[in-house]
């Protein structure tokens, strides 16, 4: 900040980094900052250390390259799992949500981002590669394409589709259709096409 | 935009979408009658988004518009058209995708421009209904033409003399074809075959559906495909998102197999920052 600016530079440097963050905005990062001024010592460097050890003691794991503190990660290692059966997902939070789920008990792949033609991203930007690499030792039967349904996603299940399945591999994508609580007159052509033709016995 | 009252409606194909915060989206619509303009869809990303389906990518929709102090909110959305077949086959859809950009990059907001979005429409029926990459050189021929960069080729470039038929090189600088003579005049090139330079003059007065018809061999779609992109790439200030996307791809098909020794195999992954 300026000289003669009223915030003192260390408050000035808190609300910076706060704004940075997704969804703050200046009015939002300014009250953190000076919520963080009020605690007491002993919370502001828990919060600090939380920090630093996400950044530190977090990593990739070598198979699934979900995060993990141990590698390789809890779902990896966990023998109760189906290990012929992999899950295809976009971002570690995808992970958390299709075991919230409780309906699935098979491994995960997750790739850290989407195939994104209108932003340039490209395979080499996502962790498809090694996905490649595990369905090489053979144990793996079938992938479960859990991408977004929305055009990148679309795109990304294409990808993996088009690069693993003349391997021999069943590549298959989650339904689409309708969510529950909707009403059928909003919905789009494209789900309702889809939801007819996942229709299934009453 | 004379009218100023607080909401209008419009059709338009989304071109393009960047999500912020929770649950919202930015949406680039490209419409009949408003030109291409940005507009907020909030909570579009939420599954019970009643929205949600219809304010895809490429899609042709009849949408709502309330206007907002900075940016517009779409209030209502409904699929024209959602070229569904087209979004199911990765190479039409990259096709498509690289057409919207184009478009993106070739207008301005909020001015219409009622024949590019017609040339938009048409070429992404013909890609829905099964149409080759001939469908995307098309468009960028005549889209070329209605945004004033016509490419010359009944005669040089340079020096307007009519072009004898033979081998002609073809200079995106000088915006077409330019004759033996004046070859040291035109900054950089490639020489282009008589087929092609006749498929081109043909695609001019062509429909669409007559363009995608015409039986090109794997050479002539690729001399085409990189004339084209000469004649449009001075137009552009950067490359597209679209064409690194598409390289991308290419190269990515070209490592055989995905060999392992890429992958690591313990300590020190990283976990990677958002791009």
């Amino acid at each position: 900040m300026a000289e003669g600016s009223s915030t003192p530079e260390p408050i000035q440097r808190l609300v910076e980094s706060f704004h940075r963050l997704p969804g703050i905005g200046p009015k939002s990062a300014q009250r953190l900052a000076y919520h963080i001024l009020r605690t007491s010592e002993q919370e502001a460097s828990a919060l600090a250390r939380a920090i630093l050890d996400v950044k530190q003691r977090i990593r990739l794991c070598s198979q699934c390259m979900n995060i993990t503190e141990s590698d390789p990660c809890g779902y990896c290692r966990d023998e109760r799992r189906d290990r012929s059966v992999v899950c295809v997902v976009e971002q570690p939070l995808d992970v958390l949500a299709i075991e919230r789920s409780g309906g699935y008990r098979g491994l995960y792949h997750v790739l850290h981002g989407v195939l994104s033609p209108m932003d340039g991203i490209g395979p080499e930007h996502i962790h498809v590669r090694e996905l490649v690499v595990r369905l090489q030792a053979g144990e793996i039967q079938e992938v479960i394409m859990a991408t977004n349904p929305s055009l990148e996603g679309e795109a990304t299940a294409m990808y993996v589709q088009r690069l693993i399945g003349p391997a021999g591999v069943k590549v298959t994508r989650l339904a689409r259709g309708l969510p529950s609580g909707a009403d059928l007159e909003y919905t789009d052509d494209v789900t309702l096409a889809r939801a007819l033709e996942g229709r299934q016995e009453v | 935009m004379t009218d100023r009252s607080r909401s209008y409606s419009t059709e338009g194909i989304v071109l393009r979408r960047r999500n912020i915060g929770e649950a919202d989206s930015i949406l680039t619509l490209f419409s009949l009658h408003e030109g291409k303009f940005d507009a907020v869809a909030r909570g579009v990303r939420k599954a019970k988004s009643r929205m949600r389906g219809h304010l895809e990518p490429l899609t042709r929709v009849q949408v709502h518009v309330a206007r907002g102090r900075s940016l517009d909110v779409f209030t209502q959305a409904e699929t024209i058209e959602a070229h569904r077949a087209l979004k199911a086959d990765l190479e039409r859809m990259n096709l498509a995708l690289y057409c919207a950009e184009l478009a993106d990059r070739f207008t301005i907001d909020r001015v219409e421009q009622r024949p590019i979005y017609e040339l938009l429409v048409d070429v992404f029926h013909a890609l829905d209904g099964g149409a080759s990459a001939q469908a995307a050189r098309y468009f960028e021929l005549h889209l070329l033409a209605i945004t004033g960069y016509e490419a010359q080729l009944d005669a040089c470039a340079v020096c307007r003399q009519k072009l004898p038929e033979e081998e002609t090189l073809i200079s995106g600088p000088a915006g077409g074809l330019v004759c033996r003579a004046c070859r040291p005049a035109a900054s950089s090139g490639r020489i282009l075959s008589v087929r092609a330079v006749k498929v081109l003059r043909y695609g001019r007065t062509a429909t669409i559906h007559q363009f995608d018809n015409l039986r090109l061999d794997d050479t002539l779609e690729r001399e085409l495909r990189a004339a084209l992109g000469d004649l449009v790439r001075p137009v552009l200030d950067r490359e597209l998102n679209t064409t690194r996307y598409m390289d991308a791809l290419e190269r990515a098909d070209r490592i055989p197999a995905l060999s392992p020794n890429h992958v690591q195999s313990d300590q020190s992954n990283p976990v990677p920052p958002e791009p």
